[in-house]
């Protein structure tokens, strides 16, 4: 195993144009930028997104080549404004987004390439599940549309439900037909928003694997996504965005490690909290402890996988019960609350 | 284009909105079918003002199309279903004709009976008479459908500003306002049933049937542009 790319963090702390990766680092593995950059099929240059006095997206800059990178950030981050500008369904406040070289706002041409399935998750509930993809390939000039249909529907696996109305589907299965739809003409680039709403399990097992199939054949893919294991598990590189800004960039394990080395708060519920306290501050894995009013035990650590291993036992070798465990601080705008203080 | 006008016909034909449309349409018919045999038959240019002016063309007419046409891309937008046509590699007229087009296919029976019996009944089997009015209707359901059609487009209040526009432009400032009666379509309208049978209607002063064919082209045609550049530099929800 080659070493582990470096993650490219970006500080977003600045100014209205804070200075972001480089289009070459941006995405891609550093150690394939410079092929990468050459071969970048979305290229997005200094792009920003105000809505009167409110700024969505400021001056994010990066390029994205073949394979999955995932879109990461909290609801509200600008994701999806940012996918909208990428797709042309939105129009830029400023900068540049091209596709192929060529640029994505007004390029009829050109969406024969692309695929998008947008957030949101409305259908036409009076069409058949078989007429709607049906309906998408003759619209984005599929030669064969009734073959192209059926190789779709197939492909999401719902070749059951294609003779009922979308009205009467789950919203997993909504997902799937839309996907179908997105699928239908074979697109060399696909972007997704939030593809994995209403997703069972079993249903996001057979999703990623169809993705990670559709990338390996040298598909551009962009998904997005507030769950990080998500992406964690489809994503070869990743971009974070917060508050509108560009956060973090790269390879997924070396971004992970990044947020590896911040301090993790654990909030620990204990029979008798003064004595567990005693005991945890001295593990390796704990930086601080304190003990809350209400008998709540804080502890710091940086290390929090062996925490989760050492603790239990711990408790068990002190004749302590442990009611209650539970991370005060793993949501993703926490995760990005770091990169960003950092 | 046929897979955006078979989409369109499918989504503006729900029930409810064809028989809250049956009931206008009929209202005319009615309300003629009442007039013509109350022995106190109004004059002629009592009947052109209220039946053919005020309710058909000022009214029926024009709320049947906003009810349809306002929602062709109206409801797109609402729903957020309208990127599956804009990321069609298609140009955009091709998308705004086929929506223009399906809401005149569905208005197109409801104002067509509308207009046919309604002239039918009130001018005595009058073929030239009844070809002028449904002519004129039908002149009215083109250009009133390519203003609503765009107005589905730039607001998501597309229907309650038609009604206005309805009310207020068409059916109060035109009728008081002499300067404004050159910017309403109703005006047109009724020169086209005028220009076509000069037996039945006094012409209408400053507008000859050839003005009146030629604005109903420009109204259609300019509406159609503006609906197509509004697809092309709108953000798509």
């Amino acid at each position: 195993m080659g070493p582990v790319p470096e993650a490219d963090l970006v500080s977003t702390n600045g100014s209205a144009a804070p200075a972001v990766g480089t289009p070459a680092a941006g995405v891609v593995p550093s150690a394939l930028s410079a092929n990468a950059a050459a071969s970048a099929v979305i290229r997005v240059e200094h792009v920003s997104r105000w809505f009167g006095s409110v700024v969505a997206v400021s001056d994010v800059t990066f390029d994205i080549g073949p394979g999955i990178t995932g879109l990461l950030g909290p609801n509200g981050a600008g994701k999806t404004t940012l996918l909208r500008m990428m797709t042309g369904l939105a129009e830029v406040s400023d900068g540049t987004v091209t596709m192929f070289g060529e640029p994505v706002r007004d390029n009829p041409p050109l969406y024969r390439r692309v695929g998008v399935m947008s957030e949101h998750e409305a259908v036409y509930p009076f069409l058949k599940g078989r007429d709607f993809v049906r309906m998408m390939a003759r619209l984005r000039g599929v030669e064969n549309p009734e073959a192209a249909t059926e190789k779709a529907i197939g492909l999401v696996d719902l070749a059951e439900a294609a003779e009922l109305p979308m009205g009467t589907y789950s919203r997993g299965m909504r997902q799937r037909m839309r996907l179908a739809g997105t699928l239908v003409h074979d697109p060399e680039v696909l972007i997704l928003d939030e593809p994995l709403n209403g997703a069972d399990p079993r249903q996001r097992v057979h999703f990623q694997a169809l993705l990670k199939r559709l990338a390996a054949e040298g598909r551009t893919i962009v998904l997005s996504s507030h769950i990080l294991e998500e992406v964690e598990r489809i994503a070869q590189t990743v971009l974070l965005i917060v508050n509108g800004k560009l956060a973090a960039s790269g390879g997924f394990r070396a971004i992970r490690a990044a947020l590896d080395k911040r301090p993790y708060h654990v909030r620990v519920m204990a029979d008798r909290p003064r004595e567990l306290a005693a005991a945890v501050v001295r593990l390796d894995s704990v930086d601080a402890v304190n003990v809350d009013p209400d008998g709540a035990l804080i502890v710091l650590s940086r290390k929090v996988r062996e925490l989760q291993v050492e603790l239990p036992r711990l408790a068990k070798e002190a004749s302590i019960s442990l009611r209650r465990v539970e991370p005060l601080d793993d949501s993703l705008e926490s995760v990005f609350g770091y990169l960003v203080e950092g | 284009m046929g897979a955006v006008y078979s989409l369109t016909l499918r989504q503006l034909t729900g029930r409810w909105r064809l028989v809250i449309m049956t009931v206008l349409a009929a209202l005319p018919v009615v309300f003629t079918a009442v007039v013509v045999r109350d022995s106190t038959t109004p004059f002629i240019e009592e009947f052109e003002t209220i039946v053919l002016g005020t309710m058909l063309v000022g009214t029926i007419s024009p709320l049947i199309i906003v009810a349809i046409a306002s929602v062709a891309f109206g409801n797109e937008v609402e729903d957020r279903t309208l990127a599956n046509l804009t990321l069609a590699p298609i140009p955009r007229w091709q998308i705004v004709l086929p929506k223009l087009a399906a809401s005149v296919t569905v208005a197109l029976p409801f104002i067509l009976m509308s207009a046919l019996v309604t002239s039918w009944l009130a001018f005595n089997h009058d073929v030239l008479a009844t070809w002028a009015v449904t002519v004129g209707a039908l002149a009215g359901l083109l250009m009133y459908a390519s203003v609503f059609v765009w107005l589905g487009l730039v607001t998501r209040h597309a229907m309650a500003a038609g009604l206005l526009y309805i009310v207020l432009w068409e059916g109060f400032f035109s009728g008081y306002v002499s300067g404004i009666r050159f910017l309403s379509i109703r005006y047109y309208s009724i020169a086209l049933m005028h220009g076509l049978d000069p037996r039945r209607f006094v012409a209408q002063p400053n507008v000859g049937l050839g003005a009146a064919v030629v604005v109903a082209v420009a109204v259609c045609a300019l509406f159609a542009f503006l609906s197509t550049r509004r697809l092309r530099r709108m953000d798509v929800p």
